[in-house]
């Protein structure tokens, strides 16, 4: 009995922590929501045009900026997570008052409802719209892609604090991470396939693991392709490019990362001092 | 005397070859207020943030009585966030309204959830910031940001009470509030641990001053004391009647005679050419005397007897900011006088 009311009390700074983030990110919320709004509306419209065979096929269009929104989303709300709190000194007044690791994962926590709530209501939009144009037809693949995208979010959202709790400043950390979730790892997933060919899946990638979402819509599909260097030539000299990981093994490294960089971000931000 | 409430233990911090704070003994009793004073980079606020486990001593610990009673290596010490109350640096805020901020800090330090509002409404009416409650603190100026800093150190009514700069940039006004608040502290029996520039502010509020010079407590006493053991100290005198300027050389050189015994010796002439001077406008004499208290009362019955068809005493005071001013320079003076001549021996030592 003790004990429960002494975990209660030791939970409470987290909770706290996760009901003011909310509050304090509010505003960054709502512009965020009004994005995933227009941008939704803008594929409605889209696809009204197109209008694919099934509803799956209709997914498949609608969720094409689903992977550059969760990267948005992501450095958004967590680069400034541990960061601010050196570089704005907002440290001095908060780290007295609450355990580090409690500090963190309460801000995690929080701003990782607002990213849920955000991709839930993506998701929403489509889902409507998709009911609207295919009838009553549904698909569990629509909401395995659903969960993967939130488990994909979690794992960005791990990737981006990690950085926050080493780099200095908030629009640093905004602007390497971005870079690195859109281009880095494209980059070093293409010189991965030219060296080592079929023979290693690029299982690191943040990138490639997101290419899940999507594909799980139309999975078992090829995981991977070769390009031809010359497309005159396709029996010629090729470079693997990987599309997709297996669905066990892109969850699993996705949850690996998830607490892998969580763990890390915070062990970095108990020893980093103000 | 009143138990210990924290104790610093040979505190040493290093930030590469630069040493930080080195070596640190204090103690701080129960209900004292404790003054830490020195020059720009010597050490103040790394000393609080390592009380504030802001820092990570390289050497030596803090140690905290806890709520059992017991002195406890602040690094195993859980109940830190609801003993004690920082005020570190000039604050900054999330971007939230005063309200929302003082709310969130009052609950992650365990003050009754029912009672949290009543206090910040107390708070902000001492510290006239009510029509404030719901404003963005962005919005605030500094002094109103010094306030607000000062609220969220002690809104959940910590025992320990550490201010670092707390009047640091303020107009007269908001400088005359603070310190308001610090002595409302003070009576309601709170320990409190400032770091400080502002000699007045520090000499009217603490009970004991810790001289602190690149890195090292130079002196930790009352001001009273420090200023004996520096064998100086003044003590002004006001007068009825004003002292022409044909009457001032001859009396002054009379009063330098006869209290020739109690005049400071070696007084600094960067502090004063002469032991004893008159300031018409305000009708004042000031004497630099040895310090000695039984000099005072010399001096004083000398003054009133011996000069009575002179002048006529009417009260005297002995200002403590200037005393602790003159105790301040003087000893970072002789410390970096001692530091010298230690590296210059060890220079000499190293070429023989």
């Amino acid at each position: 009995m003790r004990n429960n009311k002494e975990l209660l009390i030791g939970l409470k700074p987290i909770y706290n922590t996760i009901t003011f983030e909310i509050k304090k990110q509010r505003k960054k919320f709502y512009a965020f929501l009004a994005l995933i709004i227009i941008i939704s509306v803008a594929i409605v419209v889209i696809t009204g045009f197109i209008r694919p065979d099934t509803l799956v096929g209709f997914f498949f269009i609608a969720l094409a900026f689903i992977i550059f929104l969760l990267d948005i989303a992501a450095c958004l709300f967590f680069s400034a997570i541990i960061c601010s709190e050196f570089d704005k000194k907002t440290g001095f007044i908060i780290f007295p008052k609450i355990n580090k690791y409690k500090l963190i994962l309460g801000k995690y926590i929080g701003n990782l409802i607002l990213v849920i709530i955000l991709i839930t209501s993506y998701y929403i939009i489509i889902g409507i719209t998709g009911l609207f144009y295919y009838g009553g037809e549904t698909s569990i693949r629509v909401f395995s892609s659903y969960l993967i995208a939130l488990l994909y979010l979690s794992t960005l959202s791990s990737f981006v604090t990690f950085f926050s709790s080493f780099l200095k400043s908030v629009n640093g950390t905004i602007v390497i991470t971005f870079v690195l979730l859109l281009f880095g790892f494209m980059i070093i997933d293409q010189l991965v396939g030219l060296i080592f060919a079929e023979k290693f899946e690029p299982l690191y990638s943040l990138a490639f693991l997101g290419n899940l979402i999507v594909n799980i819509l139309v999975f078992p599909d090829l995981r991977y392709i070769k390009v031809p260097f010359d497309m005159a030539d396709p029996t010629g000299p090729s470079m693997v490019q990987w599309i997709t990981p297996s669905i066990g093994v892109g969850i699993t490294m996705m949850l690996l990362f998830t607490v892998l960089y969580l763990v890390l971000a915070a062990l970095l931000f108990k020893r980093r001092q103000l | 005397m009143t138990e210990t409430i924290i104790k610093l233990e040979n505190l040493t911090k290093k930030f590469g070859d630069f040493t930080a704070v080195n070596n640190i003994n204090l103690e701080v009793h129960r209900g004292e207020i404790i003054g830490l004073v020195g020059p720009n980079g010597a050490g103040k606020t790394t000393t609080i943030k390592m009380i504030a486990k802001i820092l990570r001593p390289n050497s030596g610990r803090i140690l905290l009585r806890t709520n059992q009673g017991k002195l406890e290596d602040l690094q195993n010490v859980s109940s830190t966030v609801t003993q004690m109350g920082f005020l570190i640096d000039i604050p900054e805020f999330y971007k939230m309204t005063a309200y929302q901020l003082l709310k969130y800090f009052a609950k992650l330090q365990n003050y009754p959830k029912d009672k949290i509002n009543e206090r910040i409404d107390w708070f902000l009416a001492f510290f006239k910031l009510t029509e404030w409650k719901h404003e963005n603190v962005k919005n605030f100026s500094k002094g109103m940001k010094q306030k607000v800093g000062l609220i969220q150190a002690i809104i959940h009514d910590p025992e320990i009470i550490i201010l670092d700069e707390p009047q640091t940039g303020l107009d007269p006004l908001a400088r005359v509030d603070i310190r308001n608040g610090i002595k409302a502290l003070q009576s309601a029996g709170k320990t409190i641990f400032v770091a400080s520039h502002m000699l007045y502010e520090i000499s009217e509020i603490c009970d004991k001053i810790a001289m602190i010079n690149r890195g090292s407590i130079i002196g930790f006493d009352t001001v009273e004391n420090l200023a004996s053991a520096l064998k100086t100290s003044e003590i002004i005198f006001e007068v009825l009647e004003s002292i022409t300027p044909h009457e001032l050389e001859p009396l002054l050189s009379r009063l330098i005679e006869r209290l020739n015994p109690y005049l400071d010796k070696e007084l600094d002439p960067s502090v004063s050419k002469i032991p004893i001077k008159y300031y018409p406008e305000e009708k004042e004499l000031k004497i630099f005397y040895d310090g000695n208290h039984k000099s005072k009362g010399e001096i004083l019955k000398i003054l009133i007897k011996e000069f009575e068809s002179d002048f006529t005493v009417i009260s005297y005071t002995q200002e403590k900011t200037s005393q602790l001013e003159r105790v301040y320079t003087q000893m970072v003076k002789d410390d970096d006088v001692n530091r010298k001549s230690k590296i210059n021996g060890e220079v000499s030592k190293n070429e023989k």
